[in-house]
């Protein structure tokens, strides 16, 4: 639109760009921007390449460790098998009274099973495994208790709940002690917490690093590129159309830091499972590390072009006003 | 066209470059303006192109007072405007045909549109056979012919030139000079700061003098 000369475009001017016509352009300009600046990427490919890795390689830490806590919260979850609540019976129950007690726990709806082991059995157990036999037949009564391990349903499995349960048995009046192993889980979940926290904090540093690296590069690119946006800005061009070309540099520096990140992760990943491998055979369990899900993938793509986006657009807006034609 | 009402411009550190010039040049007019170096010829026109904002007094263009246009529609403003300079001002990584289509793109012009006028651009220059050449291949005349063919690409209804002719020989700065003539009798305002008196004599344009930032001749003056 012409500003000082109103009857510019009916008048003296032949070619009259309609508003569609205008919109229409404007975003075959931006994809012809988005190319040229991937082409301009690749004349320097060094480079180019650098700045891309050292966001996809600042992106890789933070994915790595989230892979490893998203692994470690699955153990975490199937090892909440083990809050089983174990009940220690008083001495003097009959058999009978052991049996109601156990029926009537199973009946219960915080309760998904329960098993006796029997004081008898135990005791033939023992003998036969601990090697003590001739000390234990010196004894004239059986010294063990009826034990029930009591398995709460699913979701009275966490610690919370566990204990709660666990409080109500031990009111029981059959219960002489109740166990509930807990510490350990709940040591678990704090460390679990404390990596999560320290992931969070650790993957906000280096994404305010990462958008420092792009914004800089981006300003020594418009630097070197002084004399070009001078005269751009003598002939009529905006601030936003000297700017696109630089946050799409920045958009690019994401989408291929972003594809480092996810090939850097992957290989990490490869490598840790193999220590994983080891250590789950140690522990004979079958265990194998899940890596980064489809959408975890995109996220961390997304947010790999969202942090170059950010960097060049600081850049952008702080520099490319400043370079006035002289 | 142009209407300078008792500008001065002062920089920053004192320096007074233009003190009180008024003058008003008509639409369709051509002009020599002259002076020695330093004189404020370049300031003169920096304020014209929105390079710089007077310190005092108002510069109007068609009417408008350049005071009440905001930065941000500065570029808008100066589409309307040609401007040609001594160093051409050619992206020196890009072909002449891209240089030339510059304003064009920048304006939202289609690439087929675009193409159209610059090619009848470069024809007007004579350089229609150095579309895909690069600046570097050409000789300081036809860059300077590159430059206004990029100013006159959008048909601005003013032109501004400083210094054109600097750096060419008498005979290639006459046809400079007389590429502009052309665009003048279409009736294109045409502003010319040079210090080329020779040139200027050989010419009877209307010439303003600056001297130490005052205008001591408008060239209208009986003299």
């Amino acid at each position: 639109m012409s500003l000082l000369f109103r009857s510019r475009q009916q008048g003296a001017q032949q070619v009259n760009i309609s508003g569609f016509r205008r919109f229409v352009m404007f975003w075959v300009h931006n994809l012809q921007q988005a190319v040229a600046s991937l082409g301009e990427l690749a004349r320097y490919p060094m480079a180019s390449l650098m700045t891309m890795a050292v966001l996809g390689l600042s992106l890789t830490l933070p994915a790595t460790l989230y892979v490893v806590v998203k692994n470690t919260e699955a153990i975490g979850a199937d090892w909440q098998h083990a809050s089983e609540i174990t009940l220690f019976l008083r001495k003097d129950l009959s058999q009978q009274e052991v049996s109601t007690f156990h029926k009537r726990l199973s009946l219960s709806n915080d309760i998904e099973s329960v098993r006796w082991i029997d004081k008898n059995e135990a005791l033939q157990e023992f003998r036969e495994s601990s090697g003590f036999g001739e000390a234990l037949d010196a004894l004239t009564n059986n010294p063990l208790p009826d034990v029930l391990l009591v398995l709460p349903v699913a979701n009275k499995r966490g610690t919370v709940q566990a204990q709660q349960l666990a409080q109500q048995l031990r009111n029981e009046r059959e219960v002489e002690q109740v166990r509930l192993d807990l510490d350990w889980l709940q040591r678990l979940e704090a460390l679990l917490n404390l990596v999560r926290d320290g992931l969070l904090a650790l993957a906000a540093l280096l994404c305010i690093a990462v958008v420092l690296i792009v914004g800089n590069t981006i300003r020594l690119n418009i630097n070197s590129k002084r004399d070009e946006i001078m005269v751009m800005k003598l002939v009529g061009a905006t601030d936003g159309y000297i700017q696109r070309p630089f946050l799409y540099t920045g958009v690019w520096y994401g989408f291929v830091g972003g594809l480092i990140a996810w090939l850097a992760t992957a290989v990490m990943i490869l490598w840790i499972s193999g220590a994983v491998a080891d250590i789950s055979e140690l522990y004979e369990s079958q265990f194998a590390l899940i890596g980064l899900t489809f959408n975890e993938m995109l996220v961390l793509w997304l947010l790999a072009i969202g942090l170059g986006l950010l960097g060049s657009y600081i850049a952008v807006r702080k520099h490319v006003r400043t370079i006035e034609p002289q | 066209m142009i209407k300078f009402e008792q500008v001065s411009k002062t920089y920053p550190g004192g320096f007074q470059a233009l003190n009180n010039v008024s003058f008003h040049l008509e639409p369709g007019e051509m002009a020599f303006l002259t002076g020695h170096s330093g004189a404020g010829k370049s300031t003169l026109l920096k304020l014209i192109s929105m390079m710089e904002r007077p310190t005092a007094g108002r510069v109007m263009i068609n009417g408008h007072d350049l005071k009440r246009i905001h930065s941000r529609q500065i570029p808008y403003a100066r589409r309307d405007i040609g401007m040609i300079f001594q160093d051409h001002r050619l992206l020196m990584d890009k072909t002449v045909f891209d240089n030339v289509a510059l304003p064009l793109l920048i304006e939202g012009y289609s690439m087929q549109e675009a193409r159209k006028r610059v090619h009848a651009a470069l024809e007007k220059v004579g350089l229609g056979d150095k579309v895909r050449h690069y600046p570097m291949m050409l000789s300081g005349g036809e860059q300077q012919r590159v430059g206004i063919a990029r100013a006159v690409v959008n048909k601005p209804p003013l032109l501004l030139a400083d210094e054109p002719t600097g750096n060419l020989d008498p005979k290639l700065s006459m046809e400079i000079i007389r590429l502009f003539e052309d665009f003048n009798r279409v009736g294109v305002s045409v502003l010319i700061a040079t210090h080329d008196l020779g040139l200027i004599a050989r010419l009877r344009y209307r010439t303003l003098t600056l001297r130490d930032g005052r205008m001591i001749n408008d060239g209208l003056q009986e003299s």
